[in-house]
Order: structure tokens, then C-alpha cells, then sequence
């Protein structure tokens, strides 16, 4: 069975309907990406596979566990964590603080230091500044900050909420580039991305939502290549 | 004369600081300047009175009293924080205000509106340091403040616990995405709040000897003057807003009269305001608050 199982899932923000019907698996190590417009339900899909926000219809099962009712720090303590939109960096806290908050529901002090060692290695930027508050980063650091504390969560998949939005080049490289690592070390990704080309490359599997349904799924290469994809988000040859 | 006023300053800044702290745990983190606060401060001496009246031993019947306070103000989150969510912050205010005046009439009618006599735990038993008297049960209060109050802040500062609290604090929003059962959270700091205007409750009928239905109303104002005057949401800040609200007091009592306390109280919070507004501890303000 998948690691993670969505099914048929519908989610409504008062009367509008945000989420239809959204299928969507992610197996054991694989990077799954979601495309789509602006609105079209991406972050509503990540949030309700996390709990945080209430589902209408459908089912959501993670680790052969049926987590469709369950509240977020029970999914998050199966190993479902998300790294959010726009990153929410906690600024009143220091760099090292927001890293030990990803660890908050682990006990284990010992494991925990470790990991939390193996981030600052990849990371020098933040163990330069671990004591100092997170509003001093740099977009780039808050997005490794975002992505460290999550790795503190030990998260089994981790969902990422449009990482590279607002990032420069460069950085969006390293992010790409830190995804595939993860990914090759056993992490299995959730990806929501706006940078359809690059999440196309690094993807397993990808879906595409439009106003809260999907409309294609399937393998990236085959995806990359249809004119559809490439009219709406690829900037595609075809044009309007 | 003037070490003796401090000192007997310092000790009854220790009740206001508990109080303070009791606000500005609830204003700094759940953004709701609590009400009911004074009235769980009376609800801990009265409490504790009517237990001991009633043939308790006295740590029972604070025991007893602490743990009534704190079911009361879970009653306080259920019925008028928890619905309010969402809405304008000055509605819960006002239903936990509601709650100071139904507290305040239930006691009226167990216990009558008279002051009552608090029995004297340690009679005379006083520490004398050079020309100054210090009672035993008005150090052990002062200790017993500062050492709660240093466990709080060090929570707050290094547990995860305490970076769960100030993720609140910060955002809900992302307290919710990064997995914190706020549900099991606000419970817990509305009985910490509870407790702690409790505890100074307790002690307060203990170092004055005397408890009233009405007692709360006086201590809970200067309370959150305390809170003002340190800064809102800063746990030190309560500590010396405390401290300097209780000193204003006594020493204007001893060297003015009595008349003026209010004045040189209330004195200091309106010159605090003019001067620094964000209180003397306090962050400016990054957020709306109330």
C-alpha cells in the first residue's frame, strides 16, 4: 500500500468548494509533485492532509492508518510534516529555538542534538546565526530554516508548500538540489510547486489541480511533454 | 523606619506581582486581558478561609482552594474565551468580567459581605534584622513568588513546553501547522493563570489576615497596573511593576496618609504611559493588543 493514500478527498471554505474529489498517492521514497494555478487548491490540499483545515468527504490514510479525523500533532507524530507557504519562520524566536520547536513532541534530548548537529553542517549560515533571532535571515536561510525544522520533526513525508517562491536563482538550485538529497536519503516528498518545470524534473509522479480537481496525473516526463501542460504552465510553444 | 517601609513594600509587591504575572501570561499569550483573574485572587483566600473554618488543616484547605480556582477558571476558558473565538477580543473581556461579579455574589451569599478575620498561622513570629521586622510568613511568601515566578520564566525561556507557549504567542496559525494541540495548550495556561492569582490570594489572607467577597477588585486593578507599568506580556516586567507598585503604596501610606494612594499608584501608571509606553520592559508594540 502507498505511504500516503488520499482519496476522493473534498474539502469546502464555508459554501465554495475548494477541494473535489482530489485522488492522490505517494509511495514509499518517492517525490510526488502537485501543480496548478494560483486557487487552484494546492495549499488546501496540503493543509488538509496535515488536519489543519476540516475535510467534507474522502478519506486521507498515511502509514496503513486511516488519519482522515485525527488532529495535526497526531499526523505529525506519524511522521507528517509540513513545511508551509511563505515558510512562518517564528522571528521571536532564535534560529536554534525554531529548530527545536520541529522537535517538540520528541523526547529523545540525545537524538535530537545529533540531528540537530547535522543540520548546522549543511547548513552554516544558520549555525553562524543559531542564537540570534530568526528575523534576521535572509529569505533563502528562513527557507533551509523552514526545511531544517521540519528534518527535526523526523518526518516520514514532508510536504512543501511552494519552497522556491521568492527565492533567487541560486537558491532555488539549493533547494532543489537539498529535495533530491533528502530524497535519495529515504525521505519520501509531498512537492507543491509553481516552478512546474524544475518539480517536473525531480518528481516521480506528478498532478496537476485546476479550480480544485484534478485534471491530469501521471508520469512527469509524459506530463512534461503535454501540450496542455505546456500551454498553461510551461510557457509552452502553443500560446494563447 | 524607611528600610522597614520597604521591606513591607517589597511584600505586598509580591502579591501584585503574582497577580501581574497571572494578567500578562493571558494577555501575552492568548491576547485577553482576563477578568475573572481578580475574582479567582478572592476566590483563593476566600476558599481557603471557608475550608479552614470548616476544620482543615491550612495546606489543605489552600491545597483545596487552588484546585477550586483552577476548575473555575476552566469554566472561564469553556464559557467565555472559548466561544469568543474569532470575534472582537473585547467580548470575551467583558464575559470574563461577568464572571468576577457572579464569583463575587456567590461568596457574598456564603460567606456575607463583612470582612472576615483570616486565623494567624505563625503568630509573632517575626525575624528581627538590626532595627527591622520581618514576619516569617511574609518572607516565605516573598520567596515562594519569586521562586514560582523564576520556574515560570525559566519554562518559558529553555523547555519545549515553553517554545510551544510562545509559538502561540507568536501565531496560532503556525502553532497549529507546526502540530501544537492547542486545544490541550489554553486549558493549561488558563489554570497557570489561575493558580498563580490563587496562590496570591492565599497569601494575601495569610499576611493581612483578613478576606472580603470584594477583595479582588482593589488587588486586581493594581495587578494590571503592575502588568502596565512592567510592560504587557513580559513575565519580569510583571515582577517589577509588581515590586514598584507595592513600594508606591506603602511608602506614600507611611510618609503621605492613606488618602493618597490611589493617586500616587495610579500616579506612577499615567507617568509610566507618558514616558514609555510600552511599559518598562516591554518590546514596542509589534502586534495589536488590547
Amino acid at each position: 500500500m502507498a505511504l500516503l493514500e488520499v482519496s476522493a478527498l473534498s474539502v469546502s471554505y464555508g459554501r465554495v468548494a475548494a477541494l473535489t474529489d482530489v485522488s492522490l498517492r505517494v509511495q514509499e521514497g518517492e517525490i510526488v509533485t502537485v501543480l496548478g494555478a494560483n486557487g487552484a487548491g494546492k495549499s488546501t490540499l496540503l493543509k488538509a492532509i496535515l488536519g489543519a483545515v476540516p475535510v467534507k468527504g474522502g478519506g486521507i490514510a498515511f502509514a496503513d492508518t486511516d488519519l482522515t479525523r485525527a488532529a495535526p500533532h497526531k499526523r505529525m507524530g506519524a511522521g507528517l510534516v509540513l513545511v508551509p507557504e511563505g515558510r512562518r519562520i517564528l522571528i521571536s524566536l532564535t534560529v536554534e529555538e525554531n529548530l527545536l520547536l520541529g522537535a517538540h513532541m520528541r523526547r529523545d534530548t540525545a537524538a535530537i542534538r545529533r540531528e540537530m548537529d547535522a543540520i548546522y553542517g549543511r547548513f552554516s549560515n544558520l549555525a553562524e546565526r543559531r542564537h540570534m533571532l530568526a528575523s534576521c535571515l535572509s529569505g533563502g536561510e528562513q527557507q533551509m530554516l523552514a526545511i531544517g525544522r521540519a528534518m527535526m520533526a523526523k518526518p516520514r513525508l514532508m510536504m512543501l508548500d511552494e519552497p522556491s517562491l521568492g527565492l533567487s536563482p541560486l537558491f532555488v538550485e539549493k533547494l532543489f538540489d537539498l529535495i533530491c538529497e533528502l530524497n535519495r536519503d529515504g525521505l519520501s516528498v509531498l512537492l507543491v510547486e509553481q516552478n512546474t518545470g524544475k518539480a517536473l524534473k525531480v518528481a516521480h509522479a506528478a498532478t496537476v489541480l485546476e479550480l480544485g480537481r484534478v485534471t491530469m496525473d501521471g508520469d512527469p516526463k509524459a506530463l512534461a511533454a503535454d501540450p496542455r501542460l505546456q500551454d498553461a504552465y510551461l510557457g509552452g510553444a502553443g500560446g494563447h | 523606619m524607611v528600610a522597614q517601609q520597604i521591606v513591607n513594600g517589597l511584600m505586598l509587591g509580591a502579591i501584585y506581582m503574582l497577580v501581574a504575572v497571572a494578567f500578562t501570561l493571558a494577555i501575552g499569550v492568548l491576547n485577553f486581558l482576563n477578568f475573572s483573574l481578580p475574582g479567582l485572587f478572592m476566590a483563593g483566600g476566600m476558599l481557603a478561609f471557608g475550608l479552614m473554618k470548616a476544620g482543615w488543616p491550612f495546606l489543605l484547605a489552600a491545597a483545596g482552594a487552588l484546585a477550586a480556582a483552577a476548575f473555575i477558571s476552566l469554566l472561564v476558558e469553556r464559557f467565555a474565551y472559548r466561544p469568543m473565538q474569532g470575534g472582537d477580543p473585547e467580548v470575551p473581556l467583558v464575559s470574563s468580567l461577568g464572571f468576577l461579579v457572579l464569583l463575587e455574589n456567590l461568596m457574598l451569599v456564603q460567606f456575607g459581605s463583612d470582612q472576615q478575620a483570616f486565623p494567624a498561622l505563625l503568630p509573632d513570629l517575626n525575624l528581627r534584622l538590626g532595627g527591622l521586622v520581618i514576619g516569617y510568613a511574609q518572607l516565605a511568601s516573598l520567596l515562594l513568588s519569586l521562586g514560582l515566578v523564576a520556574v515560570l520564566s525559566f519554562v518559558l525561556a529553555k523547555t519545549a513546553a515553553g517554545r510551544r507557549i510562545r509559538t502561540v504567542a507568536e501565531s496560532r496559525e503556525t502553532a497549529l501547522l507546526m502540530g501544537i494541540d492547542i486545544a490541550r495548550l489554553v486549558p493549561q495556561l488558563f489554570v497557570a493563570s489561575a493558580a498563580l492569582a490563587a496562590l496570591a490570594g492565599i497569601l494575601f489572607a495569610v499576611n493581612y489576615q483578613q478576606v472580603s467577597p470584594f477583595m479582588g477588585e482593589g488587588v486586581g486593578f493594581k495587578g494590571v497596573a503592575a502588568m502596565i507599568v512592567g510592560g504587557m506580556g513580559s513575565i519580569w516586567g510583571a515582577v517589577l511593576g509588581g515590586l514598584l507598585i507595592g513600594l508606591a503604596e506603602v511608602v506614600s501610606i507611611s510618609f503621605i496618609g492613606a488618602d493618597v494612594v490611589n493617586i500616587t499608584v495610579y500616579g506612577l501608571l499615567l507617568l509610566i504611559l507618558i514616558v514609555r509606553p510600552q511599559g518598562l520592559m516591554g518590546r514596542a508594540p509589534s502586534r495589536e493588543k488590547l
